[in-house]
């Protein structure tokens, strides 16, 4: 079957906070937007229970602003379409390709906005207890631990946030992470104060253990050298992210962790083509800075298509 | 008729429920949270400890959001 083709001003990969700030300002300077998600709109924040350094609120859902950020774009024309995943792209013809399992888009400008996925626990057990034990959205898998004991992975602030709100369903919780925390003060003091909550730094997870489901862990305590086990019925893992940029591999330049290199206009070394948030190598990541990179992309973006039409 | 096993803020379970409702599909929400015979039926077709379970006959199920196996599930 021929994909039908379809043009576009702007496509924007990813509908996080960067992607959809660039739809907002670009549907607001009346540009035909696209914006395409393969997972979950929100990305990284959709899982965030209290936001409490997004200027303007003292404190917010993930789900609360990046929902209200999706009904401001959309007003202005953007549509997202958060079903139809991206096949392949073609970032240095012009006009630009972003083939889908069902469209083929052509479109004048690319804006990258794609994000981090969460790192996966790397243990060979893995697999025999992904949703069985293992898990990655609290949202969803928490509720499933009621009066369980519960271990989360990791020691930043995503971590510290995923443990206190497992309080809500475990009836303990450990903290395992591998250093010490990364967490910001606030985060650190609040989990530190919550009963249900032990925290367990410098410390390893080296094994998982369990019949059909995960029954148990060996934990290896760094500074004393002992190896114990430890009866736990989950565990959710919150050990950092990766950026989602595979598909762009061979035509963008990617910093050794995997990020596009782009310069803090999101310029990237293909004309037409930007890179914001999260998946831009950079030295600060926030939710602040990804809509900082949204807007400079989308308004980049509007001007580098004037430019493209004019000459004509 | 399709059974969409989920909770409330769970941000897979509304996708599988949007796309569900995108094909123009009936579906039922079976919340888990709210009623305990539903958590115990969704534990017991997927002998998993993950949300959402989608099925139509309680044997065949999608686990989390697949677009492929839920078109598959749903043509039948």
């Amino acid at each position: 079957m021929t994909k039908p083709i379809v043009h576009k001003d702007v496509v924007i990969i990813g509908a996080g906070m960067a992607g959809l700030t660039a739809a907002l300002y670009a549907g607001r300077m009346n540009l035909d937007v696209l914006v395409l998600e393969n997972g979950i709109i929100g990305g990284q924040i959709a899982n965030a229970t209290d936001i409490e350094n997004f200027p303007g609120f003292i404190s917010v859902s993930g789900s609360e602003l990046i929902g209200t950020l999706q009904k401001q774009a959309e007003k202005f024309g953007a549509v997202v379409d958060e079903f139809d995943s991206i096949v392949k792209v073609s970032l240095r013809e012009n006009p630009k390709i972003v083939e889908t399992e069902e469209k083929i888009y052509q479109t004048d400008a690319v804006i990258i906005a794609s994000g981090m996925n969460r790192r996966k626990l790397p243990l060979p057990e893995e697999k025999k207890f992904a949703s069985r034990g293992v898990h990655y959205c609290e949202f969803c898998d928490g509720f499933m631990y009621q009066d369980k004991i519960i271990a989360v992975m990791g020691g930043g602030n995503a971590a510290v946030d995923a443990a206190n709100f497992l309080t809500k369903y475990g009836k303990k919780i450990y903290l395992i992470h591998r250093s010490e925390f990364r967490a910001d003060e606030v985060s650190q003091r609040r989990i530190r104060q919550n009963p249900k909550i032990e925290i367990m730094l410098q410390t390893e997870i080296k094994a998982l253990h369990g019949d059909k489901k995960l029954e148990s862990i060996d934990i290896l305590d760094k500074k004393s050298g002992e190896l114990k086990n430890l009866a736990v019925d989950g565990i959710f893992v919150n050990i950092g992210v990766e950026p989602n940029t595979a598909l762009f591999k061979d035509e963008l330049k990617l910093s050794p962790s995997g990020r596009i290199i782009a310069g803090e206009d999101c310029r990237t070394e293909i004309d037409g083509v930007f890179a914001a948030g999260d998946v831009r190598e950079k030295e600060i990541r926030q939710l602040t800075t990804a809509a900082s990179d949204g807007t400079t992309a989308a308004l980049l973006a509007e001007k580098y298509i004037s430019r493209l039409k004019e000459t004509i | 008729m399709v059974k969409v096993y989920s909770i409330t803020s769970c941000p897979w379970c509304e996708k599988t429920k949007k796309y569900l409702a995108s094909k123009g599909v009936e579906f039922e929400v079976r919340n888990i949270e709210e009623n305990d015979e539903y958590a115990e039926e969704c534990e017991k077709i997927s002998g998993d400890t993950m949300v959402p379970v989608t099925t139509i006959d309680g044997k065949n199920f999608v686990l989390g959001f697949d677009k492929a196996k839920l078109d598959a599930l749903i043509a039948g």
